[in-house]
């Protein structure tokens, strides 16, 4: 089926069966390969998108029912001037990252959160990753990470 | 002259794994790429009556099949060469690749395995270590005497046995005989799945001479011999290329799908890519093996140990990977923490019909000092005595000996991290309030001595280049550790330092991110290469300035003449000098640790004789137990941990606080329930990884007592933090309900179930 929709701010055209999903379609159809295939399962969250502003398990959700829609993966998270966003900044400088490869759904998690709350306490930091699995940090700079984006922005 | 030891200098690595252009294993794809699956065996045990793959061959986009008919009849392994690339006559897992099918896409690989005719006659089965010993028990392997071993490797096996480790110094008896309180438990621990975010992958191309394999791996030059062992090659006929890797904790040291991604790119002549689903993953790994252990302690009135008598059986699974030398491990645990009298010490490596076991962070440390630490409060609490003033008065103290011989020059360590824990929370205040209890336990640890080696450059432009066959698996051991020692050699900041990704073909031996030994090896490496590098580079400068190379130094990227900071040159215009005058400047060096003397005739069966560069830890958790749910909350965590030096801070506390994580898992949720041979669960969500929400901010103190023998001191560090974490919480588990579980992972179910045999 032929599906228009917008991906980092490009529009594309692709021609998918009706059963691929979105991950499939990122990852080797545009070669979007920041979001990562780790479960399939939508319960790592290491395949996390933004759809329409809103975060979704890109391995389980069908590229014909995103026809329309705005995506944002993390290779669209960085400013049009290619600097970091504060939040990927966060990450680098707080060392929420080890491996990596759960960073890009953390990220897509985070940067959701924050735009519809840009003043999270901890516990709702916290609440709002128990989708996205990390194996490496135990979660507390990542979360270190956000807090700070929420201070610099305060400022 | 900034010093970037001590400095939080931000991974090099973080910027690109932020903005999704880092390429994982799982990101590479080649021109002409085929897919690769493998058909694996759906029973844990049984003889396999018929496989016809006709079908398969025929089914669409189908460019090959492959079986035990197309390889050489051989068995292959790291230590004891008891594992066949293909099962061909009896399946000995769920799991056990059968065959191999390639196709155009995973899609159509994944079809045309539906075709497969696979009959196979299930037959009976060993699944649990203490049924395995009995003496009518079926055998794993019938064969298993005719597996051949490592060269110069030989430990005692037999049947179901596949390694055995035995201490039996003399006293033990006399001690128990004349002992005022013998101290007995049991303890049962469970099977952790290492549960990395990247599947296991591989992608091989053949060009009709030599193989390349790009991998995402802890250990490049254990894939490139294990590949050249299952498929009879010489190894330097594979080269093997590491790209960036999405965890390993210990599960990518051994082989996997690389043998057969190679197997399949001979045989079509294009490059195949295998990489397992979840489940796939999850059925196959290499977790850390479940194990039981008994501890019997002889106790004098006034509390001295007098003697101990250990078994450990641990579960192989199907095949023995790494488990043999692990097998060693009891020797260097069951006498560390305390003063002890002789130490008897049977360790049996067991076979069952369950997927082959290995190495995760800590190995089997963590079901060691689960054992120890909790058989310690219970010897404790038989003497009417508190705890830890029990466990502070029977500490080892420098120059300490362990059942091997061993001398633990640094052990008084011990004292001064249950000092630092002490001055943070102090022992009486915590576990106070009903359903609360505190929990204390330690550890000593090694860092892993094996080789490693780097080539250094000096580039055109005055930053450094780090050729190495090390991995960097997240820990940040190189995209901080060796980058930030590499700086310090040249007074250069860490973004000036370039270390290479892992080439076999390119870079010397490495052993690969295991034990914490990448910074402490790595690094140490790396200053050896230094000193040549050094010379070169202020030999070329003392004829540009027309100094005396004693007059030298490196600071802020130039040589200047010390006392005259503006009398100065570029390290760029050094590197040019030199190149053109008697070539490019670069210099190699190497390093492996010196095992420690013990006494060979300790035990037999000892394939991992010393723990070198020991380090030292004290865990204080505490918990608060819902009796109505049996689920435990931690409220406290602390952690003192002696790293030698601490190269970069922020870094460390990543990996305790990770490590930690990891830890409580294991303690409380997660296992690999085995029902008849076959995991009960397949995926992350029934297997019950720790979230977000469950983990409490780790509070961490740093000792450091520099190493002379590491680069700038420093020690292994990121594998302990996940040891002491079952015993700690096991600990204080048992503190807040006043009943011992003495089995991990400590479960809700165990708990209630503890609970109701109390009332």
């Amino acid at each position: 089926m032929r599906i228009e929709l917008t991906v980092n701010e490009r529009k594309v055209m692709l021609d998918v069966p009706p059963s691929e999903t979105l991950l499939t379609s990122l990852r080797e159809r545009l070669h979007l390969t920041g979001a990562k295939e780790a479960c399939v399962e939508g319960e790592c969250g290491a395949c996390t998108v933004l759809l329409n502003g809103r975060p979704v398990d890109s391995c389980i959700y069908p590229t014909a029912a995103s026809s329309e829609t705005q995506i944002t993966t993390v290779e669209g998270l960085r400013g049009t001037d290619g600097k970091l966003s504060p939040l990927q900044q966060a990450f680098v400088d707080h060392f929420a990252v080890q491996c990596g490869f759960c960073t890009p759904g953390l990220l897509m998690t985070l940067s959701a959160l924050l735009a519809n709350n840009p003043d999270p306490n901890r516990a709702e930091i916290q609440q709002a990753i128990v989708g996205n699995l990390c194996r490496c940090t135990g979660y507390v700079q990542v979360v270190e990470a956000v807090e700070a984006v929420v201070r610099e922005a305060q400022r | 002259m900034t010093t970037e030891i001590g400095q939080s200098s931000v991974r090099s690595d973080a910027v690109t794994k932020t903005t999704g252009s880092a390429m994982f294993g799982t990101d590479i794809a080649l021109p002409g790429m085929l897919h690769g699956r493998l058909l694996r065996s759906p029973v844990p045990a049984g003889r396999i009556v018929k496989l016809d793959l006709s079908q398969v061959v025929a089914a669409p986009g189908v460019h090959g099949v492959s079986t035990a008919a197309d390889v050489p009849d051989r068995r292959s392994g790291l230590v004891l060469l008891d594992a066949p690339l293909f099962a061909s006559d009896f399946v000995r897992y769920e799991g056990e690749p059968i065959a191999a099918v390639v196709a155009e896409t995973r899609e159509l690989a994944n079809q045309a395995l539906e075709f497969a005719v696979l009959e196979i006659e299930e037959i009976p089965s060993v699944t649990d270590i203490e049924a395995a010993l009995a003496p009518d028990a079926p055998l794993v392997h019938p064969d298993w005497e005719s597996f051949d071993t490592s060269p110069g490797m030989t430990w005692p096996r037999s049947g179901n046995v596949v390694a055995e480790s035995f201490a039996d110094p003399e006293g033990v008896e006399e001690a128990f005989e004349k002992a005022a309180y013998v101290v007995e438990d049991r303890f049962e621990t469970g099977r952790q799945y290492q549960a990395y975010m990247e599947p296991r992958m591989a992608i091989a191309e053949f060009d009709g001479q030599r193989f390349t394999i790009h991998v995402a791996h802890q250990f490049p030059y254990n894939v490139r011999d294990r590949v050249a062992g299952a498929l009879d090659l010489s190894p330097s006929q594979i080269r093997v290329i590491g790209h960036h890797i999405g965890g390993g904790f210990g599960a990518k040291l051994d082989t996997g799908l690389e043998p057969y991604a190679a197997l399949l790119a001979r045989q079509v002549g294009r490059p195949v890519r295998l990489a397992n689903d979840r489940p796939e993953d999850l059925l196959t790994c290499q977790c850390r093996e479940n194990a039981v252990i008994r501890i019997r302690t002889a106790v004098s009135e006034d509390g001295a140990l007098l003697a101990r008598d250990v078994e450990v059986l641990m579960d192989s699974g199907a095949h023995a990977t790494d488990i043999p030398f692990l097998t060693s491990i009891p020797m260097h645990v069951f006498g560390s923490l305390y003063r002890i009298g002789p130490v008897r010490i049977k360790t049996r490596a067991i076979y069952t019909n369950t997927a082959p076991t290995g190495a995760f962070r800590g190995v089997n440390g963590t079901h060691l000092y689960f054992a120890l630490e909790r058989h310690m409060d219970h010897i404790a609490n038989e003497l009417g005595l508190d705890r830890l003033k029990y466990r502070r008065s029977s500490l080892q103290s420098d120059g300490a000996q362990l059942p091997t011989g061993q001398v633990l020059d640094d052990a008084g360590i011990l004292s001064e991290a249950f000092d630092a824990i002490e001055r943070k929370a102090p022992w009486a205040e915590l576990g106070i309030g009903p359903n609360r209890g505190v929990g204390v336990a330690a550890c000593m640890w090694l860092t892993n001595p094996m080789p490693g080696s780097v080539t250094l450059k000096l580039n055109s432009d005055g930053t450094l280049g780090v050729l190495t066959a090390a991995t960097e698996n997240g820990s940040g051991a190189i995209a901080t550790g060796v980058r930030q020692i590499a700086a310090e050699e040249f007074g250069l900041s860490a973004e000036q330092v370039i270390v290479t990704m892992p080439d076999t073909d390119a870079a010397a031996f490495d052993a690969g991110s295991q034990g914490s030994r990448t910074t402490h090896i790595v690094g140490r490496a790396v200053h050896e290469a230094a000193v040549q590098v050094r010379a070169r580079i202020f030999e070329t400068a003392a004829s540009l300035l027309e100094a005396a190379v004693e007059d030298l130094e490196l600071a802020d990227g130039a040589v200047v003449v010390v006392g005259t900071p503006t009398t100065r040159i570029p390290l760029a215009d050094i590197a040019a000098a030199a190149q053109a005058a008697g070539g490019p400047i670069s210099g190699s060096g190497s390093y492996t640790t010196p095992m420690p003397s013990v006494n060979p005739t300790c035990a037999s069966g000892l394939l991992f004789p010393a723990f070198p560069t020991p380090t030292y830890h004290v865990h204080v958790a505490e918990v608060e137990v819902d009796p109505v749910t049996g689920g435990i909350r931690v409220l406290r965590y602390l952690v003192a941990q002696e790293v030698g030096r601490a190269i970069n801070p922020q870094a460390i506390r990543g990996q305790i606080q990770g490590g930690v994580a990891q830890g409580l898992g294991y303690a409380l949720w997660e296992n690999l329930w085995i029902d008849e041979g076959r995991y009960m669960q397949r995926t992350f969500e029934a297997y019950g990884l720790p979230l977000a929400t469950d983990i409490p901010e780790i509070e961490i103190v740093l000792l450091e007592h520099p190493d002379p023998a590491g680069p700038y001191g420093a020690k292994g560090v990121a594998e302990p933090p996940i040891i002491p974490v079952a015993a700690a919480i096991g600990n204080a588990v048992a503190d807040a309900i006043g009943i011992s579980i003495n089995a991990v992972p400590i479960t809700p179910e165990r708990v209630l179930e503890a609970l109701v045999d109390l009332r």
